[in-house]
């Protein structure tokens, strides 16, 4: 806090000098984060083709000048397949600052027969480095970017490849076991299904079941889904499956959660605050699951009325333990803040969650007020806009219904008479 | 009344009611409005636009097996993994489906870092996918490193190579 203060007499001596060292201190920063970054891509990261004999192919990526700047570029090609890979254009060639990308194309020519199973090749995109490296900024270092090339050749006969994802739920709710399955063999999978198993934190099997079967034609991918309803107590449970494939077997295993492994940001609080200074952002959040949550912390993003990111800056990491509430604390400057609202993003991040709440900030010059917090979207409104459509059509096909049942059943009839 | 005008009363409303039906049921369809079908991109946040919905379902399948779903609200952006996907907004009734591709994108960064070693270096991983990075000292081979989207480690070497993790 002194510091600023002491910040603001020094170059209070005139308002064009301290926005003219602001610009020069910018433009010098500009200068050297551009000389001492080098950057570079590729897309795609990797093309996949399954194996047909004599197959050609043109495949085409896209070198990414992300720095847009002026730079030397080399290709070459690696791997086991780097015989079947032929680029259709130079080696080499340079890029302008001004060439954000460039498309090049290579061939991919296969033999009549290849060993089952993957086959993968490289082309490596090379940056030289500078050859002017005289000053301090000067990046010394070479940079490449590959984009791969992967051929699934089949493997005779029936083979499968699968994973499993399992998407957790609420003790009493369902849980889905999603098993992707790939035929990766030369035949068609005629019957592939799974027995999963579910297995407690002490080892116990606590339920057994059987999932549908599904068929998988060669070289395609299918779904087994399964979904069990777990009637049991909140907490970490191990599933292990066995898919059965033509008489073949595969294992898999995964641990899940039953229970929601969910921080709710409960509430917000800035007390003492004075605009220009640093404001403490004390954040409520209660661990809604029955385990502790480790590493958790609070990232917040400020945006300014042009929708730009203003400030982001997080909260330390927390241990939370289970069904406690405890508050987490950011600092935020507000040095150079106006009074004014702004929106602002909050992410609680845990395990590989991120729960993101939406808000206001009011920023008067001696409070924040949060405006949204607490909104939560409830089962009714989520269902808002598909009733109303749903009773409007239902008015409108009511209406229709008795106009033709009035006409045809009774003024029909008699008028006729 | 005479029969030829029942019978056109008979046609007009039959008309009437087909074009009311026709008209409630397009009123109450989703209307969805972006991305655009085949919409392919590098940008793994994608906006979405619909109106008269209350979910959209993303899945990789168009059979929709193991759809995420993504309750509707104004300016809706969801992050996704590089990969293709068929999506639809259910309402009513659902929409049409639409595909998306998000492209992987390898994009390193090399910054040298200040106060240290000339041959030290910050690698960023600003693409999509997770990366294997190969570190070499001159022609050699000193270190394999994973990193994650958005991730930067601090390494010694002078030529760094990014591929695709599995």
């Amino acid at each position: 806090m002194k510091k600023l203060r002491l910040k603001e007499i020094n170059l209070s001596g005139g308002k064009m000098n301290k926005n003219i060292l602001m610009f020069l201190t910018g433009l010098l920063i500009a200068i050297m984060l551009v000389a001492n970054v080098s950057a570079l891509g590729v897309t795609p990261a990797r093309t996949t083709v399954d194996f047909e004999p004599g197959l050609k192919r043109s495949v085409v990526f896209s070198v990414i000048n992300s720095e847009r700047r002026d730079v030397d570029i080399v290709i070459a090609v690696q791997g086991e397949l780097k015989n079947n890979i032929l680029l259709q254009s130079a080696q080499s060639f340079s890029m302008t600052s001004a060439e954000e990308s460039r498309q090049v194309a290579y061939d991919l020519s296969l033999p009549a027969t290849m060993k089952p199973g993957l086959h993968t090749g490289e082309v490596v995109i090379l940056q030289l480095p500078d050859e002017i490296g005289t000053s301090e900024a000067f990046i010394g270092a070479a940079l490449a970017v590959v984009t791969q090339v992967y051929v699934y050749v089949p493997y005779p006969g029936k083979y499968a490849e699968a994973s499993m994802n399992i998407i957790n739920a609420n003790a009493g709710e369902d849980v889905t076991f999603i098993i992707p399955v790939v035929s990766r063999g030369e035949f068609d999978l005629v019957s592939v299904k799974a027995n999963i198993d579910i297995y407690n934190k002490v080892g116990e099997k606590i339920d057994s079941f059987n999932t549908n079967e599904i068929s998988v034609p060669s070289s395609k991918r299918r779904e087994i889904v399964h979904k069990w309803k777990s009637d049991v107590f909140p907490g970490i449970y191990r599933a292990v499956a066995t898919l059965i494939y033509d008489g073949e077997t595969i294992q898999l295993e995964k641990v899940f959660n039953i229970g929601n492994q969910e921080l709710e940001l409960q509430q917000i609080e800035v007390n003492d605050f004075s605009l220009g200074e640093i404001a403490k952002m004390e954040m409520l959040v209660e661990n809604k699951w029955s385990e502790p949550i480790q590493g958790a912390f609070a990232r917040t993003n400020i945006y300014n009325d042009r929708g730009e990111l203003m400030a982001d800056f997080k909260s330390p990491s927390y241990d939370i333990p289970a069904l406690t509430k405890k508050v987490l604390v950011s600092y935020w400057d507000t040095a150079g803040v106006r009074t004014g609202t702004y929106n602002s993003k909050i992410f609680l991040k845990y395990a590989d969650k991120s729960v993101q709440t939406d808000l206001q900030l009011k920023v008067e010059q001696n409070r924040i007020e949060i405006i949204g917090l607490g909104y939560v979207i409830s089962e009714d409104s989520r269902g808002g806009s598909g009733n109303t459509l749903m009773i409007v059509l239902v008015i409108g096909i009511v209406v229709l219904i008795l106009v033709n049942l009035l006409w045809f059943f009774l003024l029909r009839k008699r008028l006729k008479r | 009344m005479h029969d030829k005008h029942i019978i056109k009363i008979d046609l007009i409303l039959v008309i009437v009611s087909v074009i009311g039906l026709i008209v409630l049921v397009g009123y109450a369809s989703p209307l969805v409005i972006g991305p655009i079908d085949e919409y392919e991109t590098q940008d793994t946040a994608i906006l979405f636009e619909i109106e008269k919905a209350d979910v959209i379902l993303i899945d990789d399948n168009v059979e929709f097996t193991s759809p995420e779903e993504y309750v509707v609200k104004e300016g809706l952006e969801i992050n996704l993994k590089p990969g293709e996907y068929y999506w639809k907004a259910v309402g009513v009734w659902g929409s049409e489906i639409r595909t998306l591709t998000i492209n992987s994108e390898v994009d390193l960064r090399l910054r040298r870092l200040e106060n240290s070693d000339a041959e030290k270096y910050g690698v960023f991983n600003a693409g999509n996918v997770k990366l294997n990075i190969d570190v070499y000292d001159g022609d050699e081979l000193i270190d394999k490193l994973k990193l994650g989207v958005d991730e930067e480690i601090k390494v010694k070497g002078n030529k760094f190579v990014g591929g695709q993790d599995e």
